[in-house]
């Protein structure tokens, strides 16, 4: 058994010597390229995970700003809607102060008019009541004066006009 | 044949022949055939799996990578600092070298390298130079030597926790090895005894040795599993002490 605790030199040199050489060619057959390999992949990640928060970063910044814009854009809309109608109310108002302008031209023109269709008709009236009465006169007349009284009345007013105007006697 | 045979057999290193290099004896034997094909799985298959960009072999990438990403965010970087990563094909190695070394023991007609007091050792003192570059390195020789001595100590204690602390380097050092060596021979000891438990009872009867066998095979089955555990945990644990002692080396305070 004392074979089992008698360490023997020469393995111990085989084995320092193995594991010396395989020390160097394994760092340079495998474990540079494995290192590597896994080095590039965590970069890539860390770039990775680097370009998305920036790109999350980015987007909430825009997004903010268009949150703002909105905003803006909400109160723009409603400061407009406001003033047009105030000016609608503005230019309704005037329109109808100039309807009822214009509605009192037209009443007044009508009542010119007929103000003046009323002066005529009074004047149609007037001559035709004169006529009426001077015919209603002469048939009075007509009928009143006989005879007599008018050739009394004939001779009288040609002894006066005879008395005025000499040149003109009849009888001589 | 008694147990202490086959406990050989079956755990110590079997020397085919020795090659003499200078003053050099060096032996060819089944635990440096195990180390070898060890390499070669190394060498070969892992590269061969990271490199390639086959789907089929996306599974054992990703298993590797996560392997290796744990030991260097759960053990180098913690105890190391940041320039960790210039020791992390170390670490790496390491880990998988004593873990494939671990399962080929698992492996019928294998054997168990770290089952080995010689090659546990090496393993160790590998750390132990790691430990003492890594410092010396790190702090210069003169300012990792004079700290190796807690700060706060009184002047007074220094002649006699420098030599105390120089003599903790060697235990540190000296334990990696041993709990290594013991754990993975620890499995197999228990996985033959209970085996051996089969012949025990059926030399006092055949019916005996037939009914002791079921719960025989069940315990070595279990034991199996634990050898399994056992092989990763010592792994693990080879390697994070050791990351323990040379970050301390690194960073005194």
């Amino acid at each position: 058994m004392e074979a089992l605790i008698r360490p023997e030199f020469g393995l111990m040199f085989w084995t320092i010597l193995c594991f010396a050489l395989l020390v160097l060619l394994l760092s340079k057959t495998a474990w540079r390229p494995l290192m590597h390999a896994v080095e590039e992949r965590e970069r890539a990640l860390k770039h990775d995970r680097h370009a998305a928060e920036t790109a999350r970063a980015e987007a909430e910044k825009i997004k903010s700003e268009l949150d703002a814009q909105l905003s803006g854009l909400k109160s723009e809309i409603q400061r407009r809607m406001d003033e047009a109608r105030l000016s609608t109310d503005k230019e309704r108002e005037l329109h109808i102060e100039e309807a009822r302008r214009s509605a009192g031209i037209i009443v007044e023109a009508a009542k010119r008019e007929i103000e003046a269709q009323k002066i005529e008709e009074a004047r149609e009236l007037r001559t035709k009541v004169a006529e009426l009465s001077v015919m209603a006169a002469e048939r009075i007349l007509m009928h009143q004066l006989d005879h007599r009284t008018n050739t009394d009345l004939a001779s009288k007013y040609l002894a006066e006009l005879e008395k005025d105007k000499p040149e003109l006697k009849l009888e001589n | 044949m008694g147990l202490k045979e086959i406990l050989e057999h079956h755990i110590v290193d079997k020397i085919w022949s020795w090659v003499v290099l200078g003053p050099l004896r060096l032996p060819v034997s089944k635990h440096l055939l195990m180390m070898g094909i060890a390499s070669l799985i190394l060498l070969i298959v892992f590269p061969l799996i990271i490199r390639s960009r086959s789907a089929a072999l996306a599974p054992f990438r990703a298993l590797i990578e996560i392997i290796v990403l744990f030991l260097r965010d759960e053990v180098v970087e913690p105890n190391l600092g940041h320039k960790g990563r210039a020791y992390m094909g170390y670490f790496s190695t390491l880990f998988f070298f004593i873990l494939v070394l671990n399962l080929l023991g698992l492996v019928p007609y294998g054997a168990t390298a770290t089952g080995n007091l010689a090659v546990t050792a090496g393993l160790a003192l590998t750390t132990f130079a790691l430990v003492n570059f890594a410092g010396i390195k790190e702090q210069g020789f003169f300012g990792y030597f004079s700290h190796i001595v807690p700060k706060g100590v009184p002047v007074w204690l220094y002649p006699l926790l420098f030599p105390i602390e120089l003599i903790g380097l060697l235990t540190k050092t000296f334990a990696l090895c041993i709990r290594l060596f013991a754990n993975m021979i620890a499995g197999h000891i228990v996985i033959l005894a209970f085996i051996s438990f089969i012949f025990i009872f059926g030399s006092l009867s055949a019916v005996v040795g037939f009914g002791v066998a079921p719960i025989s095979v069940g315990l070595v089955l279990f034991t199996l599993l634990l050898e399994l555990f056992v092989a990763f945990l010592q792994a693990y644990v080879f390697v994070f002490l050791t990351a323990i002692f040379t970050g301390a080396a690194m960073h005194p305070h």
